[in-house]
């Protein structure tokens, strides 16, 4: 018998300990935000709707986001498929390793490798047409969402559509082609429907990827077209223009995410109630060619070409050693740029503590605190846009231009991040453990610091540093947000790309990047050896 | 006769282990053969390789007096599997999981659909028709995973620990279907357990297995009585040991073997009733020595008993 999970049942604290502090926040960091966001578009933009609506714009975002999710999912799926047959850790973590590096990074990397004047026009003289365009933000909003869509399906495929029952179906006298399409596909639907999804809202709400490869090539956004026209926000017609965007994407996502969530909840249910013991895994082995030719492609050389130029004397050179310097680094830590790795460190740190707190409360609260969750879900969801200028309404008055108003809004979207990765792990603190503990005289309290708190130290570990990664790379949020002296390293970054510094751009890029894959390969290992 | 199964110098590597290091077992048309072993020690891949499901690094599989290669996919095989885990699928229910190898066979929906239904009724178990495997209790899918793979005309069965996760009850109940089952198609089965009790008494022969190898083959009767060394006897039911037996060495003495009153002494130890019979540990000047008496007994312990060994069974070394 599997022993049931943690539940409220057994409540630990007092629920005034965690109500208060949970409700404060999430008034604080959600509902006023967004409240302000909605109040403020329905008032200012008055009967005007059709004319500040931005067709363009919105017309763009929705349809390489569509056209990219349904690139990743396919590439997502076959990953699944293939890892679950035969795939180590290593190749795991490889797979994954486009979710760290930050989007616009990515950009800026696949400019470098495959763009004009790029690592392969200097080897074979070959560049990717239109990577400055349309087809560049498909393919590597693409590249970036797959990784989703394959740990939803590869999820999907460990605990619903696990590979004895596809044997089970091959024992049964189908061959592989009906055992893929009456057992496995099936079963598979709503996580590929559900991964599908995710990567269409990721990709609608990605702000990093189009403004490297969309503006320099008069492809707006609606996110790229936030961006421009709160920069010129003096003028009223622009702001309606934002106001008006930033709730258009904000409705279009949170419609996407309630058809996923509802799609994903059938994939929850349902599984088989025998052993979850798999049948042994033979026939182990690397994955194939192909799939190493596509992660060295989209991933490993991308990455490289960043690399070297970064170390490269200036962008117009062949990037061999002959040409190499450290120098870009060293330009990289004049102007703003120490000040701004500081800035962004605690940014990211506080936000990650913060975060990982109000998430454990949120974890521990009665019931889930299921309408505190659910407002907290939802601020995930809000494109980091729109929520970046319904922070600014809300605190824009007190707090422009501090660092305190980039962190409300970190907040507001990785809280339900911390919360996550928290929640997810309260199954392994099993309901009988904590009721041993308080048959053996321990208090709620004492129960939560001895035994739940050191049962739950990996999950707490692991959200702290998720919240940290995403808050270094955060750069949507940011770039809406910073003032005089309040901008962040990749705020930074990108700055410094838009006047055209190739070499420093990329040694910054890659000062950004590093932390993330370094924390990653770190984790990895621990896991690995305990 | 051909026969069903024949297996030899089977070699099956995964990640980088040795989990069978070559085998030879044949089981004969209609026979039932057990293969017991603890878990680990190569049940399950023995029965996935033959199945199709995992590649040999070396050696030969005949089903049906067919040589099976890796390249044979199971539905080429003529096997029915059943697994630990059952393996029913979540998204179907009882009538379409039967009826899916009726119809990987190429007969209609609605004619595997009534066929399905047949062996639910044949099994008793027609009211689980409607239902999908999260509605139904372990001992319930177990049984439907049984008549998937009777569904399937197969040469040989393979069943993998399907007892293994029921309770005491519904196990010897499902024990008795499986075995009625399968004698009535007079098929030949491949039967994988860790319990001795069910290997002996559902098998023809027993196969012993240890660390990916088959250590001994018999009949039920001769592997319990004439174990070829002390795991086999271990193995194979209750035993004790003595390392120094008069004028044999080292021997295997079951404890039903063993009678009270004689002419050796001994101290009872412990006593355990168990219904049917009670179980005694005597302390003698050989060792401790297990006894099985029918019923209950008076013996209580501490006392002082004589005993005799009816026989014993010389091991090796």
């Amino acid at each position: 018998m599997r022993s049931e999970p943690y539940s409220a049942a057994d409540r630990l604290l007092p629920g005034s300990a965690t109500a208060l502090p949970l409700g404060l926040a999430v008034v604080a960091l959600v509902l006023i935000p967004l409240v302000d966001l909605i109040r403020t578009t329905i008032t200012t933009t008055g009967g005007s709707v059709l004319d500040a609506l931005d067709g363009e714009a919105i017309a763009n975002s929705l349809w390489t986001a569509a056209v990219a999710a349904t690139l990743a999912t396919a590439i997502g799926v076959a990953t699944a498929r293939i890892m679950t047959r035969r795939g180590s850790r290593a190749w795991h973590v490889m797979v994954l390793l486009p979710l760290l590096v930050p989007p616009f990074v990515s950009a800026l990397a696949w400019s470098r490798a495959f763009g004009r004047g790029g690592l392969m026009d200097d080897l074979v003289g070959w560049t990717l047409p239109g990577l400055i365009g349309p087809v560049g933000i498909v393919v590597v909003l693409a590249v970036h969402a797959a990784p989703l869509v394959y740990l939803v399906v590869g999820s999907a495929l460990r605990t619903r559509a696990r590979p004895e029952l596809e044997w089970a179906a091959r024992a049964s006298g189908a061959d592989a082609g009906q055992a893929l399409r009456r057992v496995t596909l099936p079963l598979l639907a709503p996580a590929i429907a559900g991964g599908g999804l995710l990567a269409f809202v990721v990709s609608l709400n990605s702000f990093g990827i189009p403004a490297v490869l969309g503006v320099p090539a008069g492809f707006p956004t609606i996110t790229t077209r936030i961006f421009g026209d709160l920069a010129r926000s003096a003028d009223p017609a622009a702001f309606h223009r934002v106001l008006l965007l930033s709730t258009v994407l904000m409705a279009l996502v949170l419609v996407a995410v309630a058809v996923a969530t509802a799609t994903m909840r059938r994939v929850a249910g349902g599984a088989s109630s025998a052993s979850r013991e798999p049948l042994p895994v033979v026939g182990g082995g690397r994955p194939p060619i192909l799939m190493s030719g596509y992660l060295v492609a989209t991933t490993v050389l991308p990455l490289a070409a960043l690399v070297l130029t970064g170390l490269t004397r200036a962008a117009g050179l062949d990037p061999w050693p002959a040409n190499w310097t450290l120098a870009n680094f060293a330009e990289a830590w004049q102007g703003d740029a120490w000040g701004a790795v500081v800035r962004t460190v605690v940014l990211a740190a506080t936000a990650a503590t913060v975060a990982t707190v109000l998430g454990l409360l949120l974890a521990l609260a009665r019931r889930g605190g299921t309408g505190i969750g659910l407002a907290v879900a939802a601020a995930f969801a809000v494109p980091g846009s729109a929520l970046a200028v319904a922070v600014l309404l809300a605190y824009g008055p007190w707090l422009r231009d501090t660092v305190v108003i980039i962190l409300i809004a970190y907040l507001a979207k990785f809280w339900a991040l911390a919360h996550r990765a928290i929640a997810g792990s309260c199954g392994v603190v099993d309901r009988d453990s904590i009721r041993a503990a308080r048959a053996s005289g321990a208090t709620g309290a004492v129960t939560l610091r001895r035994v739940v708190l050191p049962m739950l130290r990996p999950a707490l570990a692991a959200a702290w540093v998720l919240v940290f990664l995403f808050g270094l790379h955060e750069l949507t949020m940011s770039s809406l947000l910073y003032g005089p002296g309040t901008a962040t390293l990749a705020v930074v970054t990108l700055e410094v790309q838009q006047l055209g510094d190739v070499t420093v751009t990329a040694a910054l890029a890659v000062l950004l990047t590093v932390p993330g894959i370094g924390a990653a390969v770190m984790m990895g290992r621990q896991r690995g050896t305990t | 006769m051909t026969s069903a199964l024949e297996v030899r110098g089977l070699v099956v590597h995964a990640g980088g282990h040795e989990i069978l290091s070559g085998v030879d077992l044949a089981v004969a048309a209609g026979e039932v053969v057990a293969v017991l072993g603890p878990s680990g020690s190569g049940k399950t891949t023995l029965l996935s390789a033959v199945a199709g499901f995992i590649p040999l690094s070396a050696g030969e599989i005949r089903i049906g007096g067919e040589v099976v290669g890796s390249g044979v996919p199971p539905e080429q095989r003529s096997i029915g599997f059943v697994f630990q885990s059952y393996a029913l699928w979540p998204h179907l229910d009882a009538r379409d999981t039967v009826a899916f190898p009726l119809r990987a066979a190429g007969h209609g929906v609605d004619a595997a659909r009534r066929r399905a239904d047949e062996l639910l009724t044949a099994m008793g178990i027609a009211e689980l028709a409607g239902r999908r495997p999260a509605e139904m209790s372990g001992g319930q899918q177990q049984r439907v995973g049984v008549a998937r793979a009777l569904a399937r005309d197969a040469t040989l069965y393979l069943l993998d620990e399907p007892t293994a996760h029921l309770d005491a009850a519904t196990r010897g109940a499902a024990e008795s279907e499986i075995a009625a089952q399968r004698a009535a198609r007079g098929a030949a089965a491949l039967y994988a357990t860790h319990d001795p009790a069910e290997a002996l008494g559902a098998a023809n022969r027993v196969a012993l297995m240890r660390s990916g190898r088959i250590v001994q083959v018999g009949s039920p009767i001769e592997v319990y009585e004439r174990p070829i060394d002390e795991w086999a006897a271990r193995m194979t039911g209750p035993v004790s040991v003595v390392a120094d037996w008069p004028g044999m060495g080292r021997v295997a003495i079951r404890p039903e073997w063993v009678r009270l009153g004689g002419s050796r002494s001994a101290t009872v130890s412990a006593v355990r009733f168990r219904g049917s019979f009670t179980d005694l540990t005597l302390t003698t000047g050989l060792g401790e020595i297990e006894v099985r008496v029918s019923g209950a007994t008076r013996h209580r312990p501490g006392e002082s008993v004589t005993w005799e060994a009816n026989r014993v069974w010389a091991l090796p070394g």
